[in-house]
């Protein structure tokens, strides 16, 4: 798919960067992203610790490394045995060493209590259908601020209308982590486009090939792969092709493959995400964090001058059905 | 599929308990068919009965439709295989779907002598026939004097009771290894004990028999038909074989010289176990980042399919290998990151003109979903007729594969420990449908059918 205009994706400059082969698994397409490392960023599963939950809506991060700035990825989100279960509104850098609270967390879980630190833990991204609630409510200071948003998502997902999000996450986690075994992350790859049926539903880029990975299985299972599991799934048909040797088989095969190819390439060009505000909300020496927000689209990136260095992107549209 | 595939697969598939009803017709649905296969070949039709992975329900009516045939028109070779299939049978299956055999045998009237040897090596020889004859004793009875004649058999257990066992030789304990045994269950069958749960009067007006022998488990067999050998309870990456637990560490922690010599040595012993694949199979092994896997999984199904493709390397005539989704040199993973695209390999195998085309994958088709399954369907209109089949590998024996389908008509067989080789293999061998391969198989079910009998009497096979 290297013949795809990236520039329509979001409104940064996306040279350097080329699509790979997409895969498919239900109704969640996947195109890998390659392109240009961005050094020194540190990534979230090493470089970057939930310290502690310092009470509803407050949680603190770390990040221990000795070298390289943290990107918190964009509403990541903590699972812990015993603990508040918190996700975060908004991105942020982490100078090596710092550490910073987040007192405008989202509690993902209505009931239960605890502030325990530093338990076992395993961390998300906020299901696709939630993330433009959690934007929007960036810098407020209200633990339950998500709670009616997630609430609103049960219910559309037939479960127990209420605040909590481990219902989806945690009840179903064995069916959606084979979305990590089902997608296959590439050698190289730095991000992906996100398709949900032939919607697409998110645009992440890394820094490096690392943090991508480390990312890899929260943004597969938990950001789209709660949406793509609920979605109709298109039914394949095991017609024969019309050929009567191999050569022509093959020959149908790579046509059928190209037809795919374009009809996903189709699914790109009619997302135009263009029509966006882009606001600046941070910096970190050259870095700048900033925050993506238009009818069709909200997001956050981190940009060097005309570079992109993170990205994470997502369709309005489908949270707009559980809002 | 070959005709031998076609059996197997029926013999596999679930099927309802033969019933003997109080009155009327033995119940027994599928009775045409095995009498149609038992016609065209008894002795294969009798070793198929031992291929892994045939249900309890259908070995229990290879058993009748042997036990209700007469063998006085069969070869000495044939007669004395199906004579060794019915024995271990008998004492292979639970005790009481043996009995319902016999049972259906004597409602069909059925008096051949194999009949009485059967009825006598259930009393005699299956390993719970005690509690059988504490729990089912009318059943026995009547299966017993249906066998001897009620005449001979209360004469016999008379002559035992009163200790004259001389004249019990001639009807009953020429029939049995060990008289003695057989006695002493012979007696007690007739004593009555407080503990029978059955109430039929075995006296002179029997009644006729409408008995659901149920699946009591104490009444199982420990004789392992599948041969399936020992499995751990809880799996882990490195307890599912020698030949895969090597590969993890070599893959995990690079090749060694000790890991190589080892590797070799548990290739060879693994290629001992397995049936010979004669002529040429292509093998499609998947081993995209899926097979890899990750976490505590990571590198067990990838080492498993490698370790079947090193085992293959042995034990066929040709082999020939298509990696979709890394290259698998040697010892050396390098995953290319193309996803996994099993009808391009497929097709590339197709090439090579095989006897049998053998797709080994997890079932993760996530590049171009869909297309293995289109092109299997179009393989015969394009003067391919190649059999396709699917071997998938899995990571223990619990795993969900029926979401793992990437094409559902191919015949599928799962695997995921070293011991599973020999089955698939013998499953490869009946896919393949070739007079060489057929014969192949029914050579490797002769050696089972010898190693059931060693594991019968306590030898090493």
């Amino acid at each position: 798919m290297t013949n795809v205009d990236l520039r329509r994706l979001a409104p940064v400059d996306l040279t350097g960067y080329r699509l790979g082969q997409p895969q498919s698994a239900g109704a969640l397409t996947m195109v890998p992203i390659f392109g240009p490392s961005y050094p020194d960023i540190a990534p979230p599963r090493t470089g970057l610790k939930l310290t502690k939950v310092d009470g509803y809506g407050r949680v603190v991060l770390t990040n221990p490394g000795g070298t390289g700035v943290a990107i918190v990825p964009l509403h990541i989100g903590w699972i812990q045995d015993g603990a508040q279960n918190h996700a975060l509104s908004r991105s942020a850098f982490l100078a090596p060493g710092q550490e910073l609270l987040f007192a405008d967390a989202c509690c993902v879980q209505a009931a239960q209590g605890g502030f325990l630190a530093e338990r076992d833990q395993w961390f998300f991204v906020l299901p696709v259908e939630l993330r433009p609630a959690a934007l929007d409510l960036r810098g407020v200071q209200n633990y339950s601020k998500l709670w009616p948003a997630i609430s609103a998502l049960n219910n559309r997902y037939g479960l127990a209308a209420r605040g909590h999000l481990e219902q989806i996450l945690t009840r179903r986690r064995a069916v959606l982590e084979l979305y990590q075994s089902r997608l296959e992350l590439c050698a190289g790859q730095v991000g992906a486009l996100f398709f949900v049926g032939s919607r697409l539903a998110g645009v992440e880029v890394a820094p490096d090939p690392r943090y991508f990975a480390e990312m890899w299985m929260a943004l597969v299972c938990f950001a789209y792969g709660v949406a793509a599991w609920h979605a109709p799934a298109e039914e394949s048909t095991a017609e024969p092709y019309d050929v009567s040797t191999v050569e022509e088989l093959r020959g149908a095969l790579a046509a059928g493959r190209r037809a795919r190819v374009d009809r996903i390439a189709g699914w790109l060009a009619d997302s135009d995400w263009r029509d966006v505000q882009q606001t600046e909300e941070e910096r970190f020496l050259d870095l700048r964090l900033s925050t993506l927000v238009g009818e069709r689209v909200g997001g956050q990136v981190v940009t060097d001058h005309d570079r992109l260095v993170y990205a994470s992107v997502y369709s309005r549209a489908l949270a707009a059905q559980s809002a | 599929m070959g005709e031998l595939a076609t059996l197997i697969a029926h013999l596999r598939a679930t099927a309802e308990p033969v019933f003997v009803p109080r009155r009327g017709e033995v119940r027994w649905d599928d009775e045409s068919w095995h009498s149609a296969a038992y016609a065209r070949d008894p002795e294969t039709y009798a070793l198929l009965a031992l291929v892994p992975g045939v249900t309890s329900e259908q070995r229990t009516r290879v058993l009748l439709r042997l036990l209700l045939a007469s063998w006085a028109d069969l070869d000495a070779g044939v007669r004395s295989t199906v004579s060794r299939v019915v024995r271990v049978l008998i004492r292979g299956l639970p005790a009481t779907e043996v009995a319902t055999a016999l049972l259906a045998a004597r409602r069909r009237r059925a008096n051949h002598k194999h009949v009485t040897r059967a009825a006598l090596s259930l009393l005699a020889e299956h390993p719970r026939a005690d509690r059988l004859v504490a729990t089912h004793r009318a059943v026995l009875v009547a299966c017993l004097e249906h066998a001897l004649g009620k005449t001979t058999a209360r004469g016999a257990v008379r002559a035992l009771a009163e200790g004259r066992p001389d004249q019990a030789r001639r009807s009953v304990l020429r029939f049995v290894s060990d008289p003695e045994r057989a006695s002493a269950r012979l007696v007690a069958l007739y004593a009555r004990p407080a503990g029978a749960v059955d109430t039929l009067d075995p006296g002179p007006a029997a009644p006729d028999l409408d008995v659901d022998l149920g699946s009591d488990p104490d009444l199982g067999s420990d004789l392992d038909l599948d041969l399936a050998g020992e499995r751990p309870a809880t799996v882990t990456t490195t307890n599912r074989g020698d030949v895969a637990a090597t590969l993890v560490h070599m893959y995990r922690g690079g090749p060694t010289e000790a890991l190589r010599t080892a590797l070799t040595r548990y290739v060879d012993a693994a290629a001992d176990r397995v049936a010979r694949y004669p002529g040429t199979l292509a093998l499609v092994v998947d081993a995209s980042a899926s097979m890899r896997g990750y976490g505590d999984r990571e590198w067990a199904l990838l080492s498993q399919a490698v370790a079947l493709r090193l085992v293959l390397e042995r034990a066929c005539q040709r082999l020939v290998t298509v990696s979709v989704g890394a290259r698998l040199d040697g010892e050396a993973y390098a995953g290319d990151g193309s996803g996994t695209a099993l009808a391009t390999g497929v097709l590339d195998a197709i090439d090579a003109r095989p006897d049998l085309v053998a797709v080994v994958s997890d079932g993760y088709e996530n590049v171009y979903p869909g297309d293995l399954a289109r092109v299997v369907a179009t393989l015969p209109r394009s003067g391919v007729d190649t059999p396709v089949v699917f071997c998938h590998s899995a990571f223990g024996h619990s795993d969900d594969l029926r979401r793992r389908r990437p094409a559902p008509a191919l015949p599928h067989h799962a695997f995921w420990h070293e011991a599973d080789f020999a089955p698939l293999v013998l499953w490869l061998l009946a896919q393949t449908g070739t007079a060489a391969a057929e014969a192949e198989l029914t050579a490797a079910l002769r050696h089972r059918l010898t190693a059931l009998e060693l594991d019968l009497e306590g030898r090493p096979r």
